[in-house]
């Protein structure tokens, strides 16, 4: 596969990646086989349906998968070391401090009853090893990194004192503390207004340069990766579909599914006056149930290109060309 | 600036409450015609001393109006009266069979919210397991329980079979235990402590577990742990204290509960204190004692409450006054 | 209330076809998920456990509620014997036979005044929620009165007064005039937590769509409320009634255990309340009817939680 080979360069490469979550109702199969990786600087971007397994992927780069799930199998190298091989105590000195995450939804991923001063310092404390008087400081410089005005002051409000914009940026702030050299970014934009979506994305881009950190863009929305992303892998229910350089996956797509995703962007350049798109297309059909995945390849219900084949043999990744991957049993 | 208003403002509604509850139990109390009357009555061997105390106490020939508002105007200035059966003043035995209920009450209540905390985190981090099942299960029966029935059992074993904990009063009639008061008193209030606790423990711990469960699931304890903070500072850190701030409003609920059923308590362990009070009160018509104790027990619930209510806005600072 | 309802159909089909979607689908919905949960159905079990002794006790108990023989054998205080399974209590009454006995009467405590509170909450509460406003802020003000009061003491002197109060008039020759007393405090007292739960729901519903096309279809305001309003309404205030049955024949037990209760009627608070000074000698004839009030209790709060989660399923997972 083209990224092994440049393995020794990699940040991330997580590869095999397994994760079953065992529910009453039965055994959902989240994650079968997940691989994908960046290097150090590098933007990749997970997109997928809700469903797809794109936020629970980013939760395992952590190990923060969420019971009732298990990881089963499955390697996450992070600068050589694997990560499933490292203990909860090892783990709480890599999350936060050269892995972060920001999530979905910055109006319930702060902590209602602290200040701004106290949780984001609590963090920088506990993994610089300095007292309350220099935690504030480099929190506040920070704060000032990410856009917020007034960020002395900043330290002693709470969460609901703020708007969702600048929530949000509290939260990238609290990513960024310890100058991680990987950040999660899961959903940043979804919730917030359409104005500040943009500002903050350009936000995000700006840092990324300027601490040379490598950043996965976890969304569901191929217009936000396009001009994000140095590369793309599309996910679907738990599998990867394609892989390759943003370029490549909005000029060549090579899977059904990254395609039907595609057709889903609205553009106004083409036919949007048009009668018949005046509804924006969707793909067609829902996410399969995972307790009872589709035999071969999961999207084949799905798909416009399918036919027998597809529904009894599970589709390899194959290398179309340098860089680009697709698991697809028509190509 | 907001607090203050607040406070004020519910000391108002304070107020009209005790008013209400008092004006209620007046108006009840003298639906049944003249107490007099009733008192010679029910109880023939009444002496003329006691008539005219409370008479001149009452001042039976106003109209009711008037006496309630004598009877306020004296409260104002603590007098309450004297009681009709124990010919003492009713104030100062507010004071002394107060004392009692408190005693068991007040400990009662602060154990069983450290009990209940501590259950909760232990059950919620290990929930769907055999320690989580085992604190669910004895806090699903302990909310069940009628509390005489706890206090049987208790007596039964701890009294009876055992033969450890005294099954009534609040003092030893003869020595007190190993020569000191205070021990004779604690080894007392153990039984009753105790089966205030149970309950109040299991009501809390469910609620705590209930809402330890909520918080957990929430984003900002999973970015808690994205951030690389260790497992007990998330836990006791960042989820114990958002999960408790339901659990406060409650111990005011609680507390009236077990103020407003003290009669039982205080009954099981034939304890001196002003649930039993109220219940000989209650079958003798002693007024003066009725009406005071409803007040301070009005009062005592009520200022439960406005703590709460400031503890409220002092640990969730989401709560805006105005 | 169902029959009348299917009388008068002033309502013209549309509305019909929206009430009938979430009508008995709901229950049923309800019911499916209600038989996973087993602390549920464990409640379940123990209510209908009390109201099989209830319905059938004169046939099965084995001797009549108020049968003292065992007193002229001398066997009173007797510890559970054959002939008496639940041993006799001081006053010479079979224990088991009273204690199935004061199943009858516990139902017939929790149910009546339930029902007297259910009528007074839900008129409150729902007139409350619907109309809002003034009304509304006031009847609010009116129940948050009554749920701080320490309310069991206010129940203890009515109960009390009342006594006194009927002494020589032509009330008391009603048979268990006290008990009826002591059912209808109990309901008036126990209404404010089924009103807050009935506001909450009107003021919830009024606002639903299918509120709103009942009213575009010409649907008139009485017929809103007991077409469309209320039976949504239930499945919160059958959790809510059902937890407030099991209270109010907690607050019975307790009023009896004080001496405050009807002495003609045979119910578990009398029996504790006769036995309880001779629990050391015999624990058997106080133990047996704690445990049947802890039984009916717990069968009722854990039949009103499985309820609660049968209707949220949002709340489980």
């Amino acid at each position: 596969m083209a990224h092994h080979n440049q393995q020794s360069q990699a940040l991330l490469d997580v590869s095999g990646l397994k994760i079953h979550f065992f529910t009453g109702a039965g055994v959902v199969q989240a994650i079968d086989g997940v691989e994908f990786g960046l290097e150090s600087g590098e933007t990749l971007g997970l997109v997928g349906e809700s469903g797809s397994g794109k936020t629970i992927s980013s939760l395992a780069l952590l190990k923060l998968v969420p019971r009732p799930g298990k990881i089963l199998g499955g390697h996450i190298r992070f600068e050589n070391d694997d990560l499933i091989d490292k203990s909860e105590a090892e783990m709480i000195r890599i999350r936060g401090k050269r892995i972060a995450m920001i999530f979905q939804n910055p109006a319930f991923s702060l902590n209602p009853i602290y200040t701004i001063g106290q949780q984001l310092g609590e963090i920088m404390m506990w993994h610089e090893k300095i007292n309350r008087g220099e935690a504030n400081d480099r929190v506040t410089e920070m704060l000032n990194l990410v856009g917020i005005t007034d960020p002395a002051s900043r330290l002693k409000q709470f969460p609901h004192e703020l708007s969702g914009g600048m929530k949000q940026r509290v939260c990238i702030a609290r990513a960024l503390l310890c100058k991680p050299l990987l950040v999660l970014a899961d959903e940043p934009t979804t919730n917030l207004d359409v104005t500040i979506q943009a500002q903050i994305l350009e936000l995000l881009s700006d840092l990324k340069t300027r601490f040379n950190m490598a950043m996965i863009l976890v969304t569901h929305d191929l217009g936000v990766v396009a001009n994000m992303a140095d590369r793309i892998t599309v996910m679907y229910a738990g599998r990867i579909c394609e892989t390759a350089t943003a370029e490549r996956i909005f000029n060549n797509p090579q899977h059904p599914y990254t395609r039907a995703l595609l057709s889903t962007i609205p553009r106004v350049d083409k036919s949007y006056t048009n009668i018949q798109s005046k509804r924006l297309t969707v793909v067609p059909g829902r996410i399969p149930n995972l307790i009872h995945p589709p035999t071969g390849c999961r999207f084949h219900p799905r798909c416009v290109e399918a036919n027998g084949e597809c529904s009894r043999t599970q589709p390899e990744l194959k290398t179309v060309e340098e860089g680009h991957v697709v698991s697809c049993l028509k190509r | 600036m907001g607090i203050l208003r607040f406070i004020i403002r519910r000391l108002i509604f304070m107020v009209f409450l005790i008013l209400g509850v008092t004006i209620m139990i007046f108006f009840m109390i003298n639906a049944i015609g003249d107490p007099i009357d009733i008192l010679m009555a029910e109880r023939p061997g009444i002496t003329q001393e006691v008539i005219d105390n409370i008479k001149s106490y009452y001042h039976l020939d106003r109209s009711l109006t008037e006496q309630y508002t004598l009877w306020l105007w004296n409260v104002v200035q603590l007098d309450f009266g004297t009681s009709i059966i124990y010919n003492q003043p009713v104030g100062s035995m507010l004071v002394n069979w107060g004392w009692e209920t408190v005693k068991i009450q007040v400990p009662s209540i602060l154990i069983s919210l450290l009990l209940a905390i501590l259950f909760a985190s232990i059950a919620s981090t290990r929930q769907y397991t055999k320690t989580d099942f085992g604190v669910m299960g004895t806090a699903l029966l302990g909310r069940s329980m009628p509390g005489f029935f706890t206090g049987i059992l208790l007596i039964l074993i701890f009294s009876y079979w055992l033969g450890i904990f005294p099954s009534y009063g609040a003092y030893s009639t003869r020595s007190p235990l190993m020569g000191s008061l205070l021990l004779d008193s604690l080894w007392h209030m153990t039984l009753p402590v105790m089966m205030l606790a149970y309950f109040n423990t299991a009501t809390l711990t469910l609620l705590i577990r209930s809402s330890m469960v909520d918080v957990l699931r929430q984003d900002f304890i999973i970015a808690a742990r994205a951030s690389g903070l260790p497992n007990r500072r998330v836990v006791y850190g960042h989820a114990l204290k958002n999960a408790i701030i339901p659990a406060l409003t409650y111990l005011a609920i609680l507390f009236g509960l077990m103020l407003g059923t003290a009669p039982v308590t205080e009954t099981v362990f034939t304890w001196p204190g002003l649930g039993f009070l109220y219940i000989t009160a209650i079958q003798q018509l002693d007024y003066p004692v009725i009406m005071g104790i409803t007040l301070i027990i009005t009062l005592m619930l009520v200022l439960a409450n406005l703590f709460t209510d400031i503890a409220y806005v002092f640990i969730d600072p989401r709560i805006r006054l105005e | 209330m169902t029959h009348q309802e299917e009388k008068n159909i002033p309502i013209s089909k549309g509305s019909e076809t929206v009430r009938k979607t979430r009508g008995p689908g709901m229950w049923r919905l309800a019911w499916q998920r209600f038989k996973r949960n087993k602390t549920g159905v464990f409640g379940l079990v123990l209510v209908l456990i009390v109201l099989f002794f209830a319905m059938v006790g004169p046939w099965i108990s084995p001797y009549e509620p108020n049968d003292q023989s065992a007193m002229l054998e001398f066997r009173s205080k007797s510890p559970p014997t054959w002939k008496n399974l639940l041993g006799t209590d001081r006053m010479g009454y079979d224990v088991a036979s009273r204690v199935i006995y004061g199943a009858r009467t516990a139902l017939f405590v929790g149910l009546g005044s339930m029902v007297v509170a259910a009528v007074f909450g839900i008129l409150m509460g729902g007139l409350s929620g619907f109309t809002g406003g003034m009304a509304d802020e006031l009847l609010m003000r009116f129940t948050e009165f009554f749920l701080v009061i320490p309310v069991f003491v206010v129940i203890l002197v009515m109960v009390r007064i009342f006594g006194i109060v009927v002494v020589g008039t032509v009330l008391e020759r009603i048979p268990h005039l006290n008990l009826i007393a002591i059912i209808v405090i109990l309901g008036v007292f126990g209404w404010p937590p089924i009103a807050r739960i009935a506001r909450a729901e009107f003021l919830r519903l009024k606002e639903m769509e299918f509120v709103e096309a009942a009213r575009c279809l010409g649907a008139g305001t009485l017929n809103i409320i007991f077409r469309h309003i209320l039976p949504n309404a239930l499945p919160s205030l059958v959790v809510i009634i059902a937890l407030g049955v099991g209270q109010s024949i907690l607050l019975e037990a307790m009023i009896s255990f004080l001496g405050f209760g009807d002495p003609k009627s045979v119910s578990w608070g009398q029996l504790l309340y006769f036995n309880y000074e001779h629990l050391k000698i015999s624990p058997w004839a106080s133990i047996a009817p704690g445990m049947a009030i802890f039984i009916t209790v717990l069968g009722f709060n854990l039949l009103a939680d499985g309820m609660t989660d049968a209707f949220n399923p949002r709340l489980k997972e």
